[in-house]
């Protein structure tokens, strides 16, 4: 027994004689409770309608799927029990398994599937495309529902159980009648855990407690796919803003499992014994200098090749991650390292030693003359701040002038959307990162699109780079699949859409008495045990 | 009496409304948008848009206040943009751990400071005063988080005596609750007990060499009478001024201590709202810190009163 439990009891005893009474417990005595500080907070509980990862995450728990990607990133069979295709390739037929029930006791239906892709579709790119061509989305019966589209769309399976946002989550008909963009305000799904509301404290906590009607596929669980099955009674996320404080409570036994530990408090937790720390996400993260094509210097393709040569990985990826060489790689790539499509065709300007000089003449070619750049670094986002200040530098060695804009996430996510002069409300450049699950094919990367105005923030606009992305939709088989990314990566490089910042990987930590944490691109809660 | 309460309770009104106009109009200038937060770094500039529009943010100035205004006059307060939760709930929620917090920082800063300025005072010049004194430069020095980490890393990991982080309920039994509170309490505390302890030691030293406290000590009243009795009553007045300013500058106190500690209250509901934007939620929290302020400073001058039965209103 510790110190702690002791002075508790002595105190506890004490404060009972007082009182006359016992604490009220909120849950089960003996009821195993896993403690998790997630990344960040639930501030919201509609995964169509906001797409932030870490809703996305806690939705997982509560909203079952159609398929679930695994870590092949191959689409399985989830809620479904089987498909049927056609061969033209136009008319899809999906069965439900039988059993599948919401947290209300309803039965899932195909109307329910019907409504939940139908919203899904106005949120999502793979969903819009889809919806473009579809004919017709209908239920055949309570168990089977029927998708007619116009021209034949091979990754329709990948698109219902891929784990990019918004992922298409199966709700009762009522909540995915809502529109899109308003936020639904019941949370019943068919997933193995419950959402417990009433002690839902956005910023502070969110509940759920296990699902004991649902019924898990037989076979093992594979990140979003296989047998969900969940082995504590109630899981509790635990909102913790200050990484120290997390980090704290995890060597004290307090919190079981932190999401998300910064680099700097990794060693201390790699030194206690009853913690383990372990890489978070194989599929890691791109770090993005993301500039705007439609205003001066970077409408001009030389200003942005004059970057692209200067820029060191290696520079931003140290400021990132720190010194630990493991957490990071250099790609010339704007695919994620170690997924089957990964390619570093065309990446040449990425690699080798930096050439300011090159750059300097570049720009002399190109006229620049001393326009500022306006950068906007979010000051609130570490790595983002870090990125920010090597940026910084680098366009001040190459010769360009720096107009820092300091701010937090918040305005950055205003201020890009503006297609204003950098002098008038616009901006140059800002970076971000993307999520290597995001990045493995052009499904949810839509940072690599070039489609002009339509475009992602900086609107690049290349139809080499956009006739890549449409082979892609329609490749067939793996090879042609790699050969379409080959050509795309070299375009986009070329066209310099954005420029990758370095490849880099986050840690995860537990308590040594929690078994079955495995690394992915989210937490998965299935199969993870307290012991 | 009551005639006074009333009219300073009424007097909160124009107060209240120019608080009002004040943060909206703030809100309305302030750079950061709601609707990119929501949609997420992969959302398009449409669905941002559409975002925007849903929430009713591309709506004139006037629209927008004069909707909020007739919302407040029927009590609501309006919903959360990000949780879809109406706001008097989301305050609700995390009233009651920043309270908890306010009240044991002030008991602890008031019954450690005030001794030790009366000390100090009496002993005046002596290496006893000297080392209140410095103790009480550190305590205006050293920032909390400072000292919460360093609270937390020996009393909790080190000594395992407390826990690093978190709140319980009071219902939930008063040792569970006091466990939580105790070294935030002492983080937050040290500036006020430096503060008060300065105050009244400066107040005791004035009142000790009033004639009265003379004629005292000629009587042969003991010091301790003299001190507690005498002295420190006359000096109270000033010490519980300090103490109703340094309400206000616990509730700035709070939100940084509640982040060290993980304590789920206002101070933390604050800072949240401002970095995601959450306007409803920003004017909802600072209308209520600014009634509060008010009641604490209508409570200060009662208790003025209850102290010094010269003073009439």
């Amino acid at each position: 027994m510790d110190r702690r439990k002791v002075l508790k009891g002595i105190a506890t005893t004490g404060t009972l004689v007082a009182a006359g009474g016992f604490p009220m417990p909120s849950i089960a005595q003996g009821a195993k409770v896993l403690k998790f500080v997630p990344q960040a907070n639930l501030a919201n509980f509609d995964p169509i309608w906001g797409t932030q990862y870490v809703v996305r995450n806690a939705s997982q728990l509560v909203w079952d799927m159609l398929y679930g990607i695994d870590d092949k990133l191959q689409p399985q069979r989830q809620m479904v029990e089987s498909e049927e295709v056609s061969s033209d390739g136009l008319t899809w037929t999906f069965k439900l398994r039988s059993g599948l029930k919401f947290h209300d006791g309803a039965p899932v239906l195909a109307k329910d599937c019907v409504a939940s892709i139908a919203r899904w579709c106005n949120r999502d790119a793979m969903g819009l495309m889809l919806k473009a061509i579809q004919k017709e989305l209908t239920a055949v019966d309570d168990r089977t529902f029927k998708w007619v589209l116009s021209k034949p769309y091979p990754k329709v399976t990948f698109a219902l159980g891929k784990v990019g946002t918004p992922c298409c989550f199966i709700m009762p008909e009522r909540l995915a009648k809502t529109d899109p963009f308003k936020q639904i305000d019941e949370y019943v799904g068919s997933g193995p855990m419950k959402f417990v509301r009433g002690d839902w404290k956005p910023g502070a906590l969110a509940a759920f407690e296990k699902n004991a009607d649902y019924v898990p596929r037989s076979e093992p669980a594979n990140w979003f796919s296989g047998g969900k099955v969940i082995n504590v009674d109630r899981i509790e996320w635990v909102i913790m803003p200050d990484p120290a404080t997390a980090s704290a409570a995890l060597q004290n036994g307090e919190i079981d499992w932190w999401e998300s530990p910064i680099s700097d408090l990794v060693p201390v937790l790699k030194r206690n014994r009853n913690i383990k720390v372990d890489i978070a996400d194989p599929l890691g993260n791109i770090g993005a200098f993301r500039l705007n094509h439609m205003h001066p210097p970077f409408n001009d393709v030389r200003v942005r090749r004059a970057v692209q040569m200067a820029l060191s990985q290696e520079d931003y990826m140290r400021a990132v991650v720190g010194s630990d060489p493991s957490l990071w790689k250099a790609i010339p790539s704007f695919f994620t390292p170690g997924t089957p499509l990964y390619t570093e065709a065309g990446g040449e300007p990425l690699k080798g030693p930096r050439n300011y000089e090159a750059a300097k003449k570049l720009l002399t070619e190109a006229g620049y003359k001393d326009q500022p750049v306006t950068c906007l670094v979010a000051q609130d986002q570490p790595a983002l701040k870090a990125m920010g200040e090597i940026t910084a530098d680098l366009l001040k060695k190459i010769g360009m002038a720096v107009d820092f804009v300091a701010t937090d996430w918040g305005t950055v996510g205003q201020r890009r959307a503006s297609k204003n002069l950098p002098g008038q409300g616009g901006w140059g450049m800002f970076h971000t990162w993307h999520a290597g699950a995001d990045c493995a094919n052009p499904a949810a990367h839509i940072a690599v699109r070039a489609s002009g105005d339509k475009a992602w923030f900086g609107w690049p606009d290349s139809p080499e780079v956009e006739k890549e992305v449409a082979a892609w939709y329609d490749a067939k088989t793996l090879d042609d699949e790699k050969a379409v990314i080959a050509r795309l990566n070299k375009a986009a490089m070329e066209h310099v859409v954005f420029i990758p910042t370095g490849f880099y990987y986050a840690y995860q930590a537990w308590r040594g008495n929690v078994e079955g944490i495995k690394n992915g691109p989210l937490p998965w809660f299935w199969g993870v045990k307290k012991t | 009496m009551f005639s006074y309460i009333l009219r300073r309770v009424l007097a909160t009104v124009p107060v209240m409304a120019i608080v009002a106009l004040f943060v909206f109009s703030l809100l309305y200038i302030a750079p950061g948008d709601p609707a990119a937060v929501i949609a997420g770094d992969q959302a398009s500039p449409e669905d941002v848009e559409k975002i925007r529009r849903s929430l009713g943010l591309d709506r004139p100035f006037l629209v927008r206040f004069t909707e909020w205004t007739w919302q407040l006059l029927h009590g609501d307060l309006g919903t959360s943009m990000f949780t879809g939760l109406p706001v008097t709930e989301l305050i609700g929620q995390r009233i009651e751990p920043t309270l908890s917090l306010m009240v044991v920082t002030l008991l602890f800063a008031v019954v450690a400071a005030v001794p030790m300025g009366v000390l100090a005072a009496w002993k005046v010049g002596s290496w006893l005063d000297r080392l209140l004194m410095a103790l009480s430069v550190i305590g205006f020095s050293v920032p909390v988080f400072v000292v919460g980490y360093l609270l937390a890393y020996w009393f909790a990991l080190v000594l395992d005596w407390l826990p690093v982080q978190g709140y319980t309920p009071l219902a939930k039994g008063f040792w569970p609750w006091l466990e939580n509170l105790i070294l935030p309490a002492i983080a937050l505390g040290f500036v006020y007990i430096a503060l008060i302890a300065r105050i009244t030691r400066a107040t005791m030293l004035e009142v000790l060499s009033q004639d009265y406290i003379r004629t005292a000590r000629a009587k042969g009243l003991g010091e301790r009478s003299i001190l507690f009795l005498h002295a420190l009553k006359n000096a109270a007045v000033p010490i519980v001024t300090v103490i109703g300013i340094g309400v206000a500058l616990l509730i700035g106190g709070a939100v940084v201590t509640e982040s060290v500690f993980a304590i789920p209250g206002l101070g933390r509901l604050t800072i949240d709202a401002i970095v995601r934007r959450d306007y409803p939620l920003i004017q909802g929290i600072v209308l209520m810190f600014s009634f509060l302020y008010v009641l604490v400073n209508l409570a200060i001058d009662i208790v003025y009163m209850a102290l010094d039965p010269r003073i009439r209103y």
